[in-house]
């Protein structure tokens, strides 16, 4: 158990610094606690926290993506003018996106292990061209709404549970699998933590990296498509904020940006986290470019409690602490 | 009056006493040579004297005072410059700028005097008679041996009264090599002292007026070069180190091949090196460091490129990547050299460790199988007798024996019958190397076939059932029976008369 | 054996070609951002007259100059091996002081851009500070402190507006000898570069960025170098805003995030090696013209300005691709 915990520290605390949050929240704005806040809440965290699962697998295998956010737009777009308000185009056209992604990440992947492209440019790149691409197809304009079977998917509920919830619990659920029970995830938190270590062991290096890329594909066209459902249609920047909220959300949780270490059950937090910020300085009067600020201060000291500075000082401290117990 | 005198000086690693209590000391103007095999302290000594390490007790006395430097740059404020086989070197800027680097002479404007620079690297070349070398290439252009004479220049650039030659020659060609010793002349007849350290004795023999010799971290002996015989030098440098044990030796080799390596190369690191590796066999990989044993290994195991042709077990094998040498039973494993950078996960259990090169054997559709993985790790923790609270130990927390430990459970667990083991033994301490001795006799008794390679002869000695001894990139001697002594590797190894 | 200096410096001036080949290989990224410049130049000249005149010089520097300034910040924390991504917060904040702070008085307006410099100096410092003492990834500590700047800069100015004075607003237009100033300020960036790395701290900091472990043996101390790398970082971020505001006039609260990322674009394009120790920022400028110039392209010939950023990512790719290969090919002549 203890053991469990010291391992898990940094999630825990994310989890810790959540429930916090929401008792502040709750102190300050009594109705925040209500069923329809909370559930809001739940539904714009989904977004964050579905791009961010890519992200965090290629953040743990020491990477990062920073094309999430016309990945997730592109796949928005293209889908909402392909199915152009109908449900029963979503039966192909849906594979067809996650496809879509599926291959930017691939070429991202192949760019990084193949060719030695430092992730940061590779994924800019492929950014900027996508970005290019779907000005040029939509030539600046707004897509048709989207199909009522998104809507339901983005917003919809059963049984009072929001669809988006039981959507991002499954993902969750799979996201777990792999980094916990799968050899994929044992090769990934190899190839994170010593590249060449992981190569002496036998690890298909190139092969998990490009996998890691794909994966954070497949998620932020899965997020693009969802999210249209959810403000109504598509529109050009709407993935914008998502690069900072995806790369943010991985860092609360408790994953190193050198990869190898960090769970995406810690990136659920950093995604709550971040969410419930935003619903939290309305309450306290705050302006959004506080809440800015409190994003940057976040950041920057849960990063600080994960980093080697503090590693020893919060291992000893947590010693005490467990001693004492 | 001497100018370096060392009383009693001691320096311990945690439990490992480095120095114990050494005393050496060496006037200025002459050429003081520093003798011993890998691991007798010469290293940790000349770390101490040019402040990159400080010394837990004793004293040194630089002029008659007493010299304790902070770090390397108060050593060379004290006018004691070394030149180590870890270079110090910027690849990014050129020659000159890699000489001057932070004591660059400026001009009005505050920006290095490129034409001033110039002139003083060209003065400082001629008047050492440094071997053609281009002041404006960037370092990172230049060959080893060129960056080695780079660092050479940097450190006469200071104009130290003392300079520490590290194994300075190995790195270089023999003109070089012939250079550098005519330099540590000149600048004892300028007055300097330099502290030489090599292991080729044809060098120690023409430049040394002195040499100290160490083993086992203390001071044997210091004798006047030209009184003292080359016998008499190894057997005081070889010594006889009691008390360890080994395994009692008894082949186990059958007349398979099970490795069979032909007309092997790489770069010109490793020359056409040819060797039956036998079934039940330990065949040892002997001769001074940096002469192509590091190459031969990685080579071997897939992990860098080479020529020519590998068998395993009387069959053709392709190893492109270390992926490609464990496919299993009939795989290549290895237990590298860089027991932190190649081997082990730190910030990973022991457990996700062990099982890092077989972890899809233990997953069923997919999934997991804990309770699978838990077994096996744990019959191999008890097999290897790993010390580890529990499984889920962090591998960096280990102590260094258990750590090499983890290593071998996970090769082991590869199921790979040709092992190739790279100084398997060091930063272990003595218990543990005893038990790693016992286990590759045992492992041989099964049928394993393992290739040895071990920084102290001694080990060579004991363990191995035939030595392979290299030199520049090729196996000089191959040593069966009565012929593995220490003095017959030292011999192949070093004296150039023996070579053919 | 022995050699005179003259006859040394003989043997230094006559390259052998494998020197050259070598040479080149070594520059192939900035050699094919010159090529690409050219082609971008000719292509524009062919459809366009009067490309070749003072007058279009003059406008495409003022048009690059705030991402050329921006630039010049992040190549030297790149030549460091780092990133600032703080710069995007910098940039906002300084407009939006300059926009709300400046008034018609110009020792007024001296204080404030003062001050903003100062801000830009001391929060790069900061960094730096943070990145050493903290023992944190360049990426993230100045990902949070882009966050807390544009937020300041969104408190102070929640909206794009404010004002600066009209003289201020002329300084883009001012000309000396047929330049206007912001090529004045092209050929003092350049000037500044050809005198900042020869500095020892120019060298220092080239050669921390080269090889950390190396520079730490001889004597480099690594924190200060951080804190001087992004401190002028963050000084040349506020440069930046400050000739914004003579361009635009305003302020902005989150102008600067259109700077970040084009800016380590412009270095990379330009020959700038993220992992530190190489570049020149000539290479940056010209990555820099090259990214504002193909606005200018799209725009003559006539096919939708979107297509825009497509060209500069695949301008970028290229570029890498172009270093990568270079490299092997060195490499594979070294050994």
């Amino acid at each position: 158990m203890r053991a469990f915990l010291a391992r898990n520290r940094l999630i825990l605390l994310a989890y810790l610094g959540m429930l916090l949050l929401l008792l502040i929240t709750a102190l300050f704005s009594p109705g925040f606690l209500s069923a329809s806040n909370l559930r809001s809440t739940v539904v714009l965290a989904a977004f964050v926290g579905i791009v961010a699962l890519g992200q965090t697998f290629v953040i743990i295998g020491g990477g990062i993506d920073l094309s999430v956010p016309w990945v997730l737009n592109s796949a928005a777009v293209v889908m909402a003018l392909l199915c152009a308000g109908q449900n029963m185009p979503l039966l192909w056209v849906a594979p067809l996106m996650l496809a879509g992604g599926a291959l930017v990440g691939f070429i991202n992947g192949l760019g990084v292990a193949q060719f030695g492209v430092p992730p940061i440019i590779m994924t800019l790149a492929a950014n900027v061209i996508l970005q290019g691409l779907i000005l040029v197809l939509t030539g600046g304009s707004p897509s048709p709404t989207a199909p009522d079977l998104i809507k339901f998917l983005s917003v919809g509920r059963v049984g009072g549970i929001p669809v988006i919830a039981l959507i991002w619990l499954a993902l969750a659920l799979v996201a777990t699998v792999l980094l916990s029970k799968a050899a994929f995830g044992r090769h990934l938190y190899a190839l994170g933590s010593s590249p060449t270590v992981a190569e002496f062991s036998g690890v298909p290096t190139a092969r998990t990296t490009v996998l890691t890329y794909v994966i954070s594909g497949l998620t932020a066209s899965l997020a693009g498509m969802l999210l249209t459902g959810y403000s109504g249609q598509a529109y050009l920047g709407m993935g914008d904020s998502y690069l900072f909220t995806s790369v943010a959300a991985v860092a609360i949780g408790g994953a190193s940006i050198l990869g190898g270490s960090g769970h995406y059950l810690g990136t659920v937090a950093g995604a709550l986290v971040l969410t419930i910020l935003t619903g939290l300085l309305p309450a306290l009067n705050l302006s959004s470019g506080a809440l800015l600020v409190v994003y940057g201060a976040v950041i920057l000291v849960t990063v600080s409690i994960g980093s080697e500075a503090f590693a020893g000082l919060g291992s000893s401290l947590w010693n005490r602490k467990s001693r004492e117990a | 009056m001497d100018l370096i005198i060392a009383n009693s000086l001691s320096k311990r690693f945690g439990g490992i006493v480095a120095l114990d209590r050494v005393e050496f000391s060496a006037r200025a103007g002459e050429v003081h040579a520093l003798l011993g095999e890998n691991g007798a302290g010469k290293s940790t000594f000349i770390q101490i004297l040019s402040g990159a390490l400080r010394h837990d007790d004793g004293a040194i006395l630089l002029d008659g005072q007493d010299y304790r430097p902070a770090d390397p740059d108060a050593a060379r404020a004290r006018g004691i410059a070394a030149v180590f086989q870890e270079l110090s070197l910027i690849p990014d800027l050129t020659v000159e700028q890699n000489i001057w680097f932070r004591q660059e002479p400026l001009t009005s404007f505050g920006t290095a005097n490129r034409s001033e620079i110039r002139r003083r690297t060209l003065e400082l070349f001629a008047k050492y008679h440094f071997p053609t070398l281009r002041p404006d290439l960037e370092v990172s252009r230049l060959s080893l041996a060129e960056r080695q004479i780079v660092e050479i220049a940097k450190a006469l650039a200071k104009q130290p009264r003392v300079l520490i030659l590290d194994e300075a020659t190995s790195a270089l060609p023999a003109r070089e090599a012939e250079w550098l010793l005519r330099l540590t002349r000149q600048l004892a007849a300028q007055g300097l002292l330099v502290i030489f350290i090599s292991h080729r004795m044809a060098e120690v023999r023409a430049v040394a007026d002195r040499l100290t010799i160490f083993r086992n971290g203390r001071t044997i002996a210091m004798h006047e070069s030209s009184a003292v015989g080359d016998a008499e030098i190894v057997s005081q440098m070889i010594g006889r180190n009691l008390g360890r044990l080994y395994p009692e030796r008894i082949s186990t080799a059958t007349g398979r091949v099970a490795l069979k390596v032909s007309s092997f190369s790489s770069g010109n690191r490793l020359k056409n090196v040819e060797f039956d590796l036998l079934e039940g066999e330990v065949l040892g990989v002997g001769g001074l460091q940096g002469h192509g044993q590091r190459e031969l290994f990685q080579a071997l195991f897939g992990a860098s490129k080479a020529t020519g042709s590998i068998e395993l077990w009387g069959k053709p094998a392709a190893i492109s990547s270390p992926r490609a040498a464990l496919t299993g039973r009939d795989g290549i494993a290895l237990v590298p050299e860089d027991r932190r950078g190649q081997g082990l996960l730190l910030a990973k259990s022991v457990r996700e460790n062990l099982t890092l090169a077989v972890i899809r054997r233990f997953t069923e559709n997919g999934l997991l199988n804990g309770r699978k993985e838990a077994a096996l790790v744990g019959e191999m923790v008890d097999f290897l007798r790993i010390k580890t609270r529990t499984p889920e130990q962090l591998a960096g927390t280990l102590s260094g024996g258990n750590q090499q430990k983890v290593i071998f459970g996970k090769m082991l667990l590869t199921e790979a019958r040709v092992l190739l083991l790279y100084d398997p033994t060091r930063g272990v301490d003595v218990g543990t190397k005893g038990e790693i001795f016992q286990l590759m006799r045992d492992l041989a008794a099964k049928g394993y076939a393992i290739l040895f390679h071990s920084s102290d002869m001694e080990e060579l000695v004991h363990v191995a059932d035939r030595v392979l001894v290299m030199r520049n990139g090729r196996v000089a001697a191959t040593l069966a029976g009565e012929r593995i002594s220490e003095e017959g590797i030292l011999s192949a190894a070093i004296l150039e008369s023996e070579a053919a | 054996m022995s050699v005179t200096i003259e006859q040394a410096q003989a043997g230094i001036e006559s390259r052998s070609g494998a020197d050259w080949r070598g040479w080149v290989l070594d520059r192939a990224p900035f050699v094919v951002a010159c090529i690409m410049l050219a082609v971008i130049i000719a292509i524009y000249g062919s459809y366009q007259s009067g490309v070749f005149t003072l007058d279009e010089l003059n406008l495409d520097t003022a048009a690059a100059m705030t991402l050329m300034l921006a630039g010049t910040g992040q190549t030297i924390v790149l030549m460091r091996g780092g990133i600032d991504l703080s710069i995007g917060g910098m940039i906002s904040l300084g407009t939006v002081i300059a926009a709300t702070r400046f008034t018609d008085d110009p020792g007024t307006v001296l204080l404030w851009s003062s001050a903003i410099l100062a801000l830009g100096l001391g929060i790069g410092a900061l960094n730096g500070l943070l990145i050493s003492l903290l023992k944190l990834q360049p990426f993230l500590v100045t990902l949070a402190t882009w966050s807390i700047l544009g937020g300041v800069a969104m408190i102070i100015l929640p909206t794009d507006g404010g004002s600066v004075p009209g003289w201020w607003l002329g300084f883009g237009y001012l000309e000396l000898l047929g330049l206007s100033s912001p090529v004045w300020m092209l050929l003092g960036l350049l000037l500044f570069w050809w005198w900042f790395r020869s500095t020892r701290i120019g060298i220092t900091i080239q050669a921390t960025g080269s090889n950390e472990k190396s520079a730490f043996l001889s004597g480099v101390s690594i924190t200060r170098v951080n804190v001087l790398t992004y401190g002028l970082s963050g000084l040349f971020a506020a440069g930046a805003a400050l000739y914004l505001t003579t361009q635009t006039g305003a302020g902005s609260p989150t102008i600067g995030k259109d700077y970040i990322l084009p800016s380590v674009a412009a270095a990379v394009i330009g020959g700038v090696s993220l992992f530190g120790g190489r570049g020149h920022l000539a290479g940056t400028l010209i990555g820099a013209f090259i990214l504002t110039l193909i606005g200018n392209l799209v725009f003559v010939l006539k096919v939708s300005s979107y297509w825009q950023p497509v060209a500069s990512g695949v301008i970028l790719l290229l570029s890498v691709l172009a270093s990568s290969i270079a490299e092997k090919a060195a490499r594979g002549r070294g050994a």
